[in-house]
């Protein structure tokens, strides 16, 4: 598995034309064309001026991971971070983590440092090789420091000298890796490479580029979800000024204009009619209806049956039952969906998108054009968020080239934000039926734990879905499958109920939901027991120093069961996710009736790290982004669509909101390295909703908070 | 034609007096750095100066422009191009993460600290509160503003600074 292939083998990635685009006012004389770079590995390209290219496997979304990755090159190779571009690679069999080349599952720095890391060494033999066999010196005394080989201290050659040369030799198979001594850079804080670009403005985001002679696609698109397009007047859409042509698509139609305004203004005034569907009238209130009813379902899917769950409840002192429920969320990327569709000349095609699944975005595009793979080229610019919405953006590609073939001209497609939010693809609206049975001491003796709701694996995976309807959905019991909690008896389970509107992963996926499910009923058992809700989770991972570790740390560093200020309390909860174990405690105050976050301490276990303030800063933006969730998000559902399309109505959390403090404490426990960028996510949620529980007294059963009327909504 | 004053250097643009300034901006000076996120002046994203004065350039038509100065991210900078201090505190508090909100924010705050050159951080919170991240950048924001306005030292993010606080 990723075993990187020979450089003839290896097929470029970078035409002239994205070289054009990305030109900044620092980019490496290679990458303008004048000199022209070898390829070492399928990762690596050295040019003559020293400077390196890494073809990363990874989408750059704000997560760092092409920072990361270049640290590992860094120093692996022996350079310095400023002569390091990091490039996403086109979709090649070196790039694939398993059968598709994609950036989640907080896979990009735990999935690819050690295969960089070889990548790096291999390229620091061959270099090595190159110049001992060219100046007759020894092989073992030479190292590169900084770009440069050195023997003895003293430097010899830059690397970019020796690059066409080392290029020639073979790759070894298994070159020797530094010392973990001396790895100068693993571990710190390092500057990362895209900020310099992006607080200066400068166009990184595939909005913001152009190629010529492109016109500019605006969609209209049917609201109701999977609807599709009866008819249209083009004449309505014509009569504004700069617009060029009205192109039919699947679920509606792309106003092709001179001037992206030309188009927005084209799309709102196309008088345009869709199919009715059979959920014309779905509703919120329906799908709520219709989970609730599904919890008591007579047949579930069953994940665990550890123990005798059944005689546990029998045999209980007493038991706390509560059910939970948890809306339908949008990803909102602050970027709204846009593509770059040029068809070339000699039957090739370019796409430039802000993708994050690059093999789905090539399966969709030689669906669409009826090209094959190998005369597609697929440039991914940075993006402008992504948080899973960007894994599954088939129906935009595909309109994108429907409609660049239909104009004959490049074409920029793009969705207005009441699309990017109303197309869907959203996390699940999920719910859950949680019981516990305690002995007469209030230790917990069982704990049953029911999910009910649609199926995010199969709306994503469809048609090809590795799941049938009423099986288990591996999201829908993610991080209670494998909790570490240990109950005497355990009892998981999920009843499939499905509806049309189109789920997708969304930052930190059926854990975002689980976490706040059995964090907050795990508060609501220490109430009844009569313990502590640290004590209670310390009992039920007794038998687990790293999870215990986790705890102990928050709850040390947060002071959990100090003294607090009057009208504040703390909550706390504890998620393992993607290889990770995250806790967090909350203080938590209301002000005039409105919830403030004063204080987040976070414990993260990750194994290890490669750039520290990369970390602090993905623990930093899942603390907010859950946080946000929790107090304001949910797609609301009227009429087979998306009610709150906009930003004005779809709360995302603003800086009032954010936590005053948030303050993160990484644990290296040398485990295997875990994700970084979805684990900090799913503890706040629960973290707050039980420090308000504390507060209050009344349990927070269902999500945002917001939205429940003892809440001032601001 | 319709005569604009943007980041010192005037410009005649061929556009109807209602076009959204955002537009004028991006497409026709080709200034890629004020953002187009939502279209109805609730993101910030879009955020220029308008004689010093933050405003939503997706719902300021032309017309409402007049002879103002309009200064956009790229026009931030000095003359010789040395990054303002609100730059260059992004930079060192390592605030974007996909950056896409960035340049509205920083616009944001300079807006603010012309205005309020040592802000409260309830004043921090109010000004920029029509400015969204979605990535959850927010504490560093305030942090930058902070820095900027001589409120805090200086971070200093650099190879190999030796960790704190962590649990290790």
């Amino acid at each position: 598995m990723n075993k990187p292939l020979s450089r003839r083998q290896f097929v470029a990635g970078s035409g002239a034309l994205v070289v054009a685009l990305s030109v900044g006012p620092r980019t490496p004389a290679f990458a303008q064309g004048t000199t022209s770079p070898a390829k070492l590995t399928a990762f690596l390209e050295i040019g003559a001026d020293s400077f390196v290219k890494l073809w990363s496997p990874t989408t750059e979304m704000g997560q760092g991971t092409h920072t990361g990755h270049a640290i590992i090159i860094a120093e692996e190779l022996g350079i310095p971070m400023s002569r390091i571009r990091v490039e996403t690679a086109n979709p090649a069999p070196p790039f694939r983590r398993g059968t598709a080349m994609s950036s989640g599952g907080s896979w990009g720095v735990r999935a690819w440092h050690a295969p960089l890391r070889k990548a790096a060494a291999q390229a620091r033999e061959m270099l090595l090789a190159e110049m001992a066999e060219r100046n007759a010196l020894p092989l073992a005394e030479l190292d590169i420091v900084n770009g440069v080989v050195v023997r003895g201290g003293q430097p010899l050659a830059p690397i970019g000298l020796l690059a066409a040369g080392a290029a020639a030799r073979p790759l070894p198979e298994n070159p020797p890796l530094r010392p973990a001594s001396g790895r100068m850079l693993a571990g710190t804080d390092v500057a990362r490479l895209d900020i310099p670009a992006k607080v200066r403005g400068e166009p990184v985001f595939c909005f913001d580029m152009a190629v010529p002679g492109m016109v500019h696609a605006c969609a209209r698109l049917s609201p109701v979800f999977g609807g599709e397009l009866l008819d249209l007047d083009e004449a309505s859409a014509l009569a504004v000024k700069g617009v060029l042509q009205v192109v039919a698509l699947p679920g509606g139609a792309a106003v092709v204009a001179t001037s992206t305004w030309a188009a927005m203004r084209g799309a709102e005034a196309l008088k345009i009619r869709f199919k009715p569907t059979p959920h014309d009238r779905l509703d919120s209130a329906a799908i709520s209806a219709g989970m609730r009813e599904a919890l008591g379902s007579d047949t579930a899917a069953r994940a665990r049956n550890d123990g005798d769950m059944d005689a546990a409840l029998a045999d209980a002192a007493r038991t706390v039952e509560a059910d939970y429920e948890v809306p339908y969320l949008a990803h909102t990327p602050l970027e709204p969906w846009n593509a770059i569709v040029r068809f070339n000349e000699g039957g090739t095609l370019e796409a430039w998108a802000p993708t994050q699944a690059q093999d789905r975005l090539l399966g969709a595009i030689t669906a669409a054009s009826g090209l094959s793979a190998d005369k597609i080229t697929i440039h991914t610019t940075l993006l402008g968020g992504g948080f899973g919405r960007r894994l599954r953006d088939v129906e935009g590609i595909r309109d994108a080239v429907l409609t660049a073939r239909a104009v004959g001209k490049p074409v920029r497609f793009f969705w207005q934000r009441e699309d990017e939010i109303g197309q869907g693809w959203y996390r699940p609206a999920q719910a859950a039926r949680m019981k516990a049975a305690l002995a007469a001491d209030g230790s917990v003796t069982g704990l049953w734990v029911r999910t009910a709701g649609p199926s995010m694996v199969m709306d994503f995976a469809a048609p090809a879905t590795p799941i049938k309807e009423g099986e288990l959905d591996g999201s829908s019991v993610q991080s209670l499958r494998d909790t570490r909690y240990k109950p005497p008896a355990y009892r998981l389970d999920y009843v499939m109920k499905r509806y049309p509107v189109p789920t997708a992963p969304w930052r930190a996926v059926g854990s975002t939901q689980n976490g706040y499910f059995i964090e907050c009923f795990l508060d609501e058992v220490a109430k009844a027991a009569g313990k502590d809700p640290l004590a209670l989770r310390r009992s039920l991972l007794a038998h687990d120093p790293r999870a215990l570790k986790v705890l102990d740390v928050v709850a040390e560093k947060s002071g959990w069961g100090t003294a607090l200020p009057r009208g504040r309390a703390r909550g706390i909860a504890y998620v393992e996710s993607y290889g990770s174990l995250c806790a967090e405690v909350a203080e938590v105050s209301l002000v005039r009736g409105r919830p403030r976050v004063h204080r987040v301490v976070v414990a993260l276990d990750c194994g290890s790290i490669v750039s520290r303030d990369g970390v602090l800063s993905q623990i930093e933006g899942g603390v907010v982004q859950g946080l946000s969730a929790a107090l304001g998000e949910a797609v609301e559902i009227e009429g087979g669509a998306a009610a709150n399309r906009n930003l004005d109505s779809y709360q995302l959390l603003r800086m009032p909101d954010a936590p005053t403090r948030i303050e993160a404490h990484i644990i290296e426990s040398g485990e295997p390295m875990g994700g970084v960028g979805e684990p900090p996510l799913p503890p706040i949620a629960p973290a707050v909703a039980n420090a308000l529980f504390a507060l209050t007294g009344k349990p927070i059963r269902s999500l945002p908070i917001l939205k429940s009327p003892d809440f001032a909504r601001g | 034609m319709i005569e604009l004053n943007v980041n010192g250097r005037k410009h005649r643009v061929d556009a109807d007096p209602d076009t959204p300034l955002l537009w004028v901006l991006r497409d026709t000076l080709d200034l890629k750095g004020t953002k187009y996120g939502c279209g109805i002046a609730q993101c910030g994203a879009c955020t220029i100066l308008m004689d010093g004065v933050a405003q939503r350039a997706c719902v300021l038509p032309l017309a409402a422009v007049g002879a103002a100065r309009i200064t956009t991210i790229e026009g931030l900078p000095d003359k010789n191009g040395k990054l303002h201090r609100l730059q260059q505190a992004w930079i060192d508090h390592q605030v974007p993460q996909c950056g896409y909100c960035q340049a509205g924010q920083i616009m944001q705050a300079a807006s603010l600290l012309a205005e309020n050159p040592r802000p409260s951080d309830a004043d921090i919170d109010a000004a920029m509160a029509g400015n969204l991240c979605r990535c959850g950048t927010y504490v560093r924001i305030r942090a930058a503003i902070k820095q900027a306005a001589g409120l805090s030292p200086r971070r200093a993010v650099a190879a190999a600074r030796p960790p704190e606080g962590d649990a290790r």
